[in-house]
């Protein structure tokens, strides 16, 4: 694997930022990237590339922020797929990010429990 | 518009040009050519060669000039002055305080 | 350090927005956070933040759309906005830059950048701040400005148009920006009937053009009306304004002396263009300036020396500013003297003049010319003209009626004193006198000038044969006036009751050799001749006039009744 699922330089400075509210980002994102899942699964039942590029947009924002390098550039796949509207590829990218997300969600768990 | 100033070597002359309008547009500038310089010349030339219009502003400002010169003792030489130029200094009669040329 | 900035984050994704108000919160600003555009504008109306962080997707309302909504409702206040987006097509910033956005912010955030980013957009928002703060204070500066203008401008219009502009033989034409260009037209009637005219231009406008213009028309009604000649009144006027004006600030001027009884006119132009002067028979003649304007020389170096020229009835005096001459056309050329010389030779009905001038310069240009002064005179019968009174024939307390004065000129006062003021306010004191006090103004301002030009100083009324002759005799008489070290002039006045009402006795004598009485010397009257009607003059407005048998001395009385 060529990249990292977790940029630990950018959880550290996330930490020093947010100091008691570390727990509460990494919750807050775990939430919110349920949503962008469930709206991108519905942008491609709808067919929908805009949608699809929208809620792709969005979500590769905040894995960016995150430090969640390989989710942030599988989402940008989906929002190039998007402006393209060429969602042939799309079903297996989300299957991709939702496998990324697996992963991302149970090392921010566990590093929610170790900064709780 | 532009107003350049020139001294002569031995400073005891002041050459101001004046090109383009001389009206009340050119007023810090020409006041700037005679006050904002380091000798104390005696004589002064207003170079008036490539001036194309001249109004009642700039017969003041020639006046103020010939004040800052020492008045009625100042040595002010009106030089290159062109039919138009010279038909209004002859209507306000300035050959009376004046060298004009 | 100030109030803290407060920043407006408009971020859809709630990680992202809550990483980016603690960052901030942080940095020590007070933040607002909105999760659509719709919530930003609403939220930017309310609390008129100082900053906006823009997400670019967002439901509801987008980024883009927000961003125009929010720099709308923010006027002419700069609200930096910085746009919240990794761009990835130039489509995308041409879309940011269009909808108001001042700068980017990619992406995984940088706290470095983003506070290098705020701090510079405070910057900036600092130097718009102070940018429309001087805004305002010019804008207010000039709003004082203009009304000062304003102000000015009535007062100037009020003194620029006193007097007797309104007169029947007088008629002018002044656009309002020659006026606020420091043009002014005066006119006022002699105690004798005849009238001063004055055209005068200013050099500059507005305020500084009225403040010259005041003392200016001052001195030109208060002498008139006391009987000061053109020359006394010029000498005051010039040195007034040497005295009160800044150099480089003066006034070309031409002043008309008209005398109606003798059909006379005296000229003086100082800077102004050539006036005219249109002869019944279609001839221009032109009254060049030959002096400098008033206000720039001392009052020993002023001259006021004029030209004096027979007129006509019917015969006329145009005047004009030089915005009439500098008038421009689309190809950088002034309307001149050539054009308008050719209005003025092919005007056939007087009254049509200075609408012919006025098309004339409207052709030239091509629209409505702005920068008009000019004046016509025109010489009539005096007494065709309604004169206003005198202030001493308004009437008051009862003055002196039974005295004796008698007054005695000398060379030296003379050769630069007029006495007919000292004279006049003298004999206007005397109530029957009051209603005569333009005929006696008349009778003695021809009895001086004979005693003091045929009798002082010798001249021969003959010379005045023809205009060039008229030129050389005054040209003379000024000369001989400048020299003259000896010989007298002098006034014998005696007031006293009558049965009816009063009489007044003046008796003038000279040093001169006098004439032989008996000859018709001042006997003609005919049309040519200039030299008779002074003294025919005398004659028709006293009650009784004799000379002496030397023809030195001459008497005149007038009479009034009590209840005149």
């Amino acid at each position: 694997m060529s990249e990292a699922h977790i940029d630990n330089q950018v959880l550290a400075s996330l930490r020093e930022v947010m100091e008691e509210e570390y727990p509460v980002l990494l919750d807050t994102f775990l939430v919110d990237s349920d949503e962008r899942l469930r709206l991108l699964r519905e942008a491609l039942l709808n067919a929908d590339a805009a949608a699809m590029r929208h809620a792709a947009h969005s979500f590769k924002g905040s894995c960016s922020n995150m430090g969640a390098p390989l989710l942030a550039s599988l989402c940008k796949q989906l929002e190039e797929a998007g402006r393209r509207e060429q969602l042939e590829q799309a079903p297996d990218l989300i299957e991709q990010v939702e496998r990324e997300f697996a992963i991302v969600r149970i090392l921010f768990k566990s590093e929610r429990q170790r900064h709780a | 518009m532009a107003i350049t100033a020139n001294s002569s070597a031995d400073g005891q002359e002041l050459t101001i040009h004046v090109e383009g309008r001389f009206d009340f547009g050119a007023h810090q500038e020409f006041r700037d050519a005679y006050e904002r310089i380091d000798s104390s010349p005696r004589r002064y030339v207003v170079d008036l060669k490539n001036t194309t219009y001249l109004d009642s502003s700039a017969l003041g400002m020639l006046l103020l000039l010939r004040d800052h010169a020492g008045g009625d003792h100042a040595q002010v030489r009106l030089a290159n002055c062109n039919g138009d130029v010279r038909k209004i200094l002859a209507i306000s009669n300035f050959e009376q305080l004046f060298q004009i040329a | 350090m100030s109030e803290p900035l407060t920043i407006l984050i408009a971020e859809d994704s709630p990680a992202d927005r809550l990483l980016l108000s603690t960052i901030l919160t942080r940095e020590g600003y007070r933040v607002l956070t909105a999760a659509n555009g719709q919530e930003a504008v609403m939220l930017f109306e309310q609390e008129r933040p100082d900053l906006v962080l823009m997400d670019a997707m967002m439901p509801v309302m987008d980024g883009f759309e927000a961003a125009r909504q929010i720099k709308q409702a923010a006027g002419q206040q700069l609200v930096p906005l910085i746009f919240l987006t990794s761009l990835t097509g130039s489509e995308e910033l041409a879309r940011c830059l269009e909808a108001g956005g001042d700068d980017f912010l990619a992406k995984p955030y940088n706290r470095l950048i983003l506070q290098a980013k705020i701090n510079a957009m405070a910057r900036l928002r600092r130097l718009q701040a102070t940018v429309l703060e001087q805004r305002d204070l010019i804008a207010r500066h000039n709003e004082h400005l203009l009304n000062e203008q304003r102000v000015a401008k009535a007062v100037f219009d009020k003194v620029a148009h006193s007097g007797s502009l309104n007169a029947a033989n007088v008629r002018y034409l002044q656009s309002p920006f020659a006026l606020f260009n420091g043009d002014l037209l005066l006119a006022a009637f002699k105690p004798s009937g005849g009238m001063h005219v004055l055209l005068g231009d200013f050099t500059g406008h507005g305020l500084p053009a009225a403040i010259g213009a005041m003392p200016l028309a001052e001195v030109f009604y208060a002498m008139t009306a006391k009987g000061h000649s053109m020359a006394e009144i010029l000498r005051e006027m010039n040195a007034k304004l040497k005295r009160i004006l800044p150099v480089g600030v003066f006034c070309c001027a031409t002043m008309l002396n008209l005398s109606f009884q003798r059909r006379l006119v005296e000229v003086w132009n100082g800077g102004l263009p050539d006036g005219y002067l249109l002869r019944l028979d279609g001839e221009l003649q032109s009254l060049p300036s030959r002096h400098l304007p008033l206000g720039i020389l001392s009052a020993n170096a002023f001259k006021d020396e004029c030209e004096v020229f027979p007129l006509e009835l019917g015969e006329r005096i145009v005047l004009l500013s030089d915005g009439v001459l500098e008038t421009g056309n689309q190809c950088d050329e002034m309307f001149g003297e050539q054009r308008f010389t050719e209005v003025l030779r092919s005007n056939r009905e007087r009254g049509q003049l200075f609408e012919e001038i006025h098309q004339a310069l409207t052709r030239f240009n091509g629209s409505v010319q702005d920068d008009v002064t000019l004046l016509e005179v025109s010489m009539v019968d005096g007494a065709s003209l309604q004169r206003p009174l005198l202030d001493a024939e308004r009437g008051g307390q009862r003055g002196p009626t039974d005295w004796r004065a008698q007054y005695e000129y000398r060379a030296q006062t003379l050769r630069h004193f007029n006495p007919l003021p000292q004279l006049m306010q003298m004999l206007m004191a005397v109530d029957g006198l009051r209603l005569k006090g333009g005929a006696l103004y008349t009778v003695l301002a021809e009895l001086y000038s004979n005693a003091l030009e045929h009798g002082v100083m010798g001249l021969d009324s003959a010379m005045k044969q023809g205009a060039s002759g008229f030129a050389q005799y005054y040209q003379e008489r000024n000369r001989r006036l400048q020299e003259l070290d000896e010989g007298f002039v002098c006034f014998s006045i005696d007031v006293s009751p009558t049965e009816q009402g009063g009489r007044l006795r003046l008796e003038v004598s000279d040093s001169g050799e006098g004439f032989k009485v008996g000859q018709p010397v001042q006997g003609s009257t005919g049309r040519n001749s200039l030299s008779g009607r002074g003294m025919a003059l005398v004659r028709q407005l006293a009650d009784h006039c004799a000379w002496s048998d030397d023809g030195k001395r001459v008497c005149v009385e007038f009479y009034w009744s009590c209840n005149a």
